[in-house]
């Protein structure tokens, strides 16, 4: 089973500081300069893939894994590390402009890369990612691909005749479908959340392996032209008010404070629970 | 601008979804008003409770496979073509993000999920959501049609008016040429249960100046009565006033409640991270200058286990009535 | 006399009362161990000795009567706070000991801000006495990783430092006077003043004591100015660690005071820096802060310096400004390191150790060269120098390994205990020190006696005089 993860590596938006968002606004975010970090529904996907590929072992079956994203050059630790592991193919595509909010375009690229020289069958992916947050990217990819999308994949095992058996946290419930390859996952919350980590002798023993980097003209696709076809472009941003008021209730006597505090403040909110 | 509401009636969440949707039409929107409800159904059985829900007087029912998103997006798409609907709304969550960006993608329209608000003018459709972690908002403009929104999980309709009067416009069959489901061997089940402290939405939490398990106990006594969940931080349960499962914060558990008291708590990091997500935070403390008096929307200044068993009282005697 | 456990809690239950003391096991498992057996608490799995009970002190009239207690009957004794020691200091050895935990002794008694002096109950978490400080326009100056969660009894019972302690000085430095508990029972209290010649320092048999000698009720310690507004922040990636010693050396030796001054080497390095650092780059970086002219001569001269050294590349200052404002261990990231812990089996530990500048580097390759040939399922073994002194530094080794074949309950003796026993046999080797703030706690003793070499019989007398029947904290810095 060829089994393709596409991860993206985005800076540590915890790492910043209030004072960074409330100047966001004006001044657009300045995220240079904060550490970068893998997107956690990718690194679920990452760990699955290669629980994937151990049972499919066990099976008897075999897996090739392996990995892309569209990035610069600080997604290189990350593809290393993913050597070390067992992902035999590791490559980037160079994104010559920033698509953090152009989906449709990473989604082409995401696209090309399958069709034109990975050709794996099973392609994971993270359901959502920063800064865009759409959670879009599983469903334009499959659109590209017309492939199935099953969504929020929280497990997944091998089944016999290139099948794979997962299970969804869907809106009302878990779900359990057999989907058959090709096909996209989009991986959601999954208790399994944690890459696995190689040792210094897995890395040394891949040392010199190349990481492919393409360009998107290599994928047959013109960014500067599909940019200029985005079609839910981002006008502004606006900071978000978190400081919470921290309002004194007054009266004379304890139960005067308590009766204060239901009736201006609790009642209502008490009804709509 | 032609627009509709979607209902997907196939599945158990429809009740959820028209309430959502009902709530974001009232205030979440400006601009044209959505005229249409769509509903999808599988079942006849359904179609009276169904068309009952729907959050516009206009509604159309459309006849599906169940649980075939696949067949709402292809008949969605045709109807962007067929009749040039500009604008569809879809309810949140996983299955209203997939349906509004296949159909966008079909379609060649745009999609917006997460939506918080939208603004539908003739020529123009723009959309706020959160972004960068929910650490901004951000503003976006649809420029392609139609335009597929799908609206925040978080709407809710909050005291619904009284029900409409509904009108069924159409009511057509879909199910043929169904094609092969793109899965197999369907499963549904309960999601697996979080326990009581992270699904709570209303919560008391009793910190160390409780002052002693059996305060702690009165503390959790009139949580119960007041139908709250029960909590405590660190010290309470290290003191063994209170079992280590009732623990919030770190090493516990992270709550997001919409209500939330805490009670003879200082507000240390290592707590106020399992609270703060919560919705309403109403802190009592004697001390004004304790941390949880500042990240609280409410602070009572007096002693823990007084007022929240006052509070109990009211409360209790609120809901007898008069 | 061996008092059955029963009895013990029934003589803690009529000093303290019986609603402060605590039987209950999930909170005396928890409290058999510290962060040198996290994986216990992480998977659940407990194999120290249990305590017989602990015992929250609310005054320092009972620190003293339950010590009394303890001693007359010669139970053992674990002083505790903020409980967030990492060597093993807070470890359950015997049976039935007594957890003597003074964190309920909360309280900020004074902010003198004429004599820039603070002083707090030994259970005042080290947040809220800066955070009060602050208020004042006040600092304490004290800033180690675990500010949020320790508390200021054994903040000093450890010797503990701070990252800015290049400028502030360790707790040494910043304690002025305190008050201390005696195993039978006597309540010490040293005064506060700027210094004294009137014998020997007897602050420093309580500093660093780790609940060997005493019980620390209460401490006072100096206040500083706080100027944030004067925060100056320099960095530079470079090839060679050797030359970012020398670097540090140079500042050193030549006067500046930098509040924070660090060399990573590459492997931590990538870590925290691989955004804007090369796999193979060491990065170097200083934070300077306070007077506005002082922080200005102080920039300039340390970046004169590194301009004597042309393979220092410089960075934008924004990412180490970035970097060290999201330095601190709260909450998040202690649960989110917990949940990788117990996913990946995948483990980071720290040892940290102290030398002279000729002897530094060779201390750093000789051990991680070691620790990379010796111990399996390393997956990084890498550190960096965090405080310098006029003649030496210490070096903070940082290192990962998976925990492969055993369970974690072992993983302290099959990879922990080998990988410390190289460090410090590199170190003692070299004439440094084992430990350069961590304290022995009960991981480094069998060590301890080839670190003192003559001098041990000092050591062992404090113990003998002070501790004569053996209560305080056994297996602590002096062997069993």
């Amino acid at each position: 089973m060829r089994i393709l993860v596409s991860f993206k590596v985005t800076p540590d938006f915890e790492a910043l500081r209030e004072a960074d968002w409330a100047a966001a606004a004006a001044d657009g975010v300045r995220t240079r300069y904060a550490r970068r970090i893998l997107n956690c529904f990718d690194e679920s996907a990452l760990e699955l893939a290669l629980r994937l590929s151990e049972a499919l072992a066990d099976q008897g079956g075999a897996a090739d894994l392996s990995a892309l994203s569209v990035g610069g050059r600080e997604t290189e630790p990350y593809l290393k590390t993913l050597q070390a592991l067992g992902y035999g193919r590791a490559a980037r595509v160079e994104p010559e402009a920033a698509l953090d909010f152009a989906p449709a375009v990473t989604a082409a690229l995401i696209a090309g890369y399958v069709q034109q020289v990975d050709h794996s069958g099973l392609l994971l992916l993270g359901c959502r990612s920063g800064p865009g947050d759409s959670g879009t990217m599983p469903f334009r990819v499959a659109e590209n691909l017309g492939w199935p999308c099953p969504t929020q994949v929280v497990e997944m095992a091998p089944l016999a005749d290139e099948r794979v058996r997962v299970a969804c946290m869907v809106d009302d419930g878990l779900l359990r479908a057999t989907v058959r390859l090709p096909c996209v996952l989009a991986v959601g919350n999954a208790v399994v959340s944690r890459l696995r980590v190689p040792t210094l002798t897995d890395r040394l023993a891949q040392r010199g392996k190349p990481i492919a980097v393409l360009s998107a003209a290599d994928l047959g696709v013109d960014i500067a032209e599909e940019l200029s076809r985005e079609t839910c472009a981002l006008t502004g941003l606006e900071a978000i008010e978190r400081a919470r008021p921290g309002v004194i209730v007054h009266g004379e006597t304890p139960r005067a404070k308590a009766q204060a505090l239901f009736a201006e403040h609790l009642k209502t909110r008490m009804e709509k629970l | 601008m032609r627009s509709a509401a979607i209902l997907d009636g196939t599945l158990g969440t429809a009740a959820r979804q028209a309430q959502a949707l009902a709530g974001f039409l009232r205030e979440g929107l400006s601009g044209d008003p959505v005229a249409e409800t769509l509903i999808f159904y599988h079942d006849e059985r359904d179609r009276v409770r169904l068309v009952g829900l729907a959050p516009t007087r206009a509604v159309r029912l459309v006849r599906t496979a169940t649980r075939r998103p696949d067949r709402i997006v292809e008949t969605l798409a045709a109807l962007a073509t067929n009749e040039q609907t500009e604008l569809f709304l879809f309810a949140g969550g996983a299955a209203g993000t997939e349906m509004a960006t296949r159909v966008a993608c079909r379609a060649g329209g745009a999609v917006l999920t997460d939506a918080l608000s939208i603004e539908v003018r003739p020529s123009l459709l723009v959309g706020r959501k959160n972004v960068y972690s929910n650490h901004l908002v951000g503003r976006f403009e649809l420029s392609a049609r139609p335009a597929c929104v799908s609206i925040d999980a978080g709407w809710s309709d909050e005291g619904r008016p009284a029900s409409l009067e509904h009108r069924v416009l159409s009511d057509t069959d879909a199910t043929d040429g169904a094609g092969l489901a793109p899965f197999e061997d369907l499963e549904l089940a309960a999601a697996p249960p979080t326990g009581d402290l992270a699904e709570g939405r209303f919560l008391v939490v009793a910190g160390y100046g409780a002052g002693s398990r059996e305060h702690a106990d009165r503390v959790a006594a009139a949580a119960r009565r007041m139908g709250a969940v029960f909590g405590v931080t660190r010290p309470v349960a290290m003191n063994a006033w209170a079992p280590m499962d009732r623990l919030v914060g770190v090493s516990g558990v992270r709550t997001a409640p919409d209500l939330c008291i805490v009670v003879g708590a200082s507000g240390a990091p290592a707590f106020s991270w399992g609270i703060e997500k919560a919705g309403f935070i109403v802190a009592i403390n004697p001390d004004e200058q304790a941390p949880i008096v500042r990240n609280a929307d409410v602070a009572v200044l007096d002693d823990g286990v007084t007022i929240i068993e006052e509070l109990a009282r009211i409360v209790s005697a609120d809901r007898e009535g008069p | 006399m061996h008092l059955s456990r029963a009895a013990i809690v029934e003589g803690l239950e009529r000093i303290a009362g019986p609603e402060n003391v605590i039987t209950d096991e999930t909170v005396l498992k928890e409290s058999s161990i510290d962060n040198f057996r996290k994986l216990e608490h992480i998977f659940g799995v407990y194999t120290r000795p249990l305590p017989a009970a602990v015992v929250m002190a609310q005054s320092t009239a009972k620190v003293a009567e339950v010590l009394a207690f303890a001693d007359e009957h010669r139970v053992n004794v674990i002083p505790r706070t903020g409980a967030t020691a990492t060597e093993g200091g807070l470890e359950s050895v015997v049976a039935d000991s007594i957890v003597l935990d003074g964190s309920a002794m909360d309280q900020i008694l004074s902010i003198d801000t004429c004599n820039m002096q603070a002083t707090a109950q030994c259970g005042v978490p080290l947040q809220a006495l800066e955070d009060r400080a602050r208020e004042q326009g006040l600092t304490t100056g004290h800033s180690p990783q675990s500010k949020p969660v320790a508390h200021m009894g054994g903040l000093v019972a450890t010797r503990s430092i701070g990252q800015f302690s290049t400028l502030y000085g360790g707790i040494e430095d910043m304690v002025v006077g305190l008050e201390a508990v005696f195993p039978g029972g006597q309540v010490t209290r040293i005064k506060n003043v700027p210094r004294r010649a009137a014998g020997p320092d007897i602050r420093h048999v309580v500093i660093g004591n780790e609940g060997a000698l005493c019980f620390i009720t209460e401490v006072t310690v100096k206040l500083f100015p706080y100027f944030p507004e004067n925060n100056t922040f320099l960095g530079w990636t470079l090839k060679d660690m050797n030359t970012g010693f020398e670097v540090l050396r140079a500042v050193m030796v030549s006067g500046y005071k930098p509040s924070v001054a660090r060399v990573y080497d590459p492997g931590d390095a990538g870590l925290h820096f691989s955004h804007f650092a090369a796999e193979d780059d060491c990065v170097l970086l200083f934070m300077v802060e306070g007077p506005a002219g002082i922080v200005t001569a102080t920039a300039e001269g340390i970046a004169a310096i590194v301009a004597g050294h042309p393979e220092c590349k410089q960075v934008d200052s924004e990412y180490i400004a970035t970097w060290f404002s999201d330095l601190c261990w709260g909450p998040e990231k202690i649960t989110e390191e917990d949940e990788r812990i117990r996913q990946t089996h995948n483990v980071n530990r720290t040892t940290e150790i102290s030398a002279g500048w000729s002897c530094i580097n060779d201390i750093y390759q000789a051990a991680r060269a070691r620790i990379v040939s010796e111990i399996p399922d390393i997956t990084m073994a890498g550190g960096h120098s965090s405080h310098s002194y006029i003649n030496g530094t210490n070096m903070y080794f940082n290192y990962f390994y998976n925990i492969v074949g055993c369970g974690p309950e072992e993983e302290v003796t099959k990879y922990y205990l080998p990988i410390i026993g190289i460090i410090c046999e590199e170190t003692l080797r070299r004439g440094g020190s084992i430990v350069h703030h961590h304290g022995i706690g009960k991981a480094r003793t069998p060590w301890v006696k080839e670190e003192y070499g003559s001098s041990y019989c000092i050591l062992e007398t404090l113990k003998h005089a002070f501790d004569p029947n053996g209560i305080m904290n056994t297996g602590t810095i002096i062997p069993r």
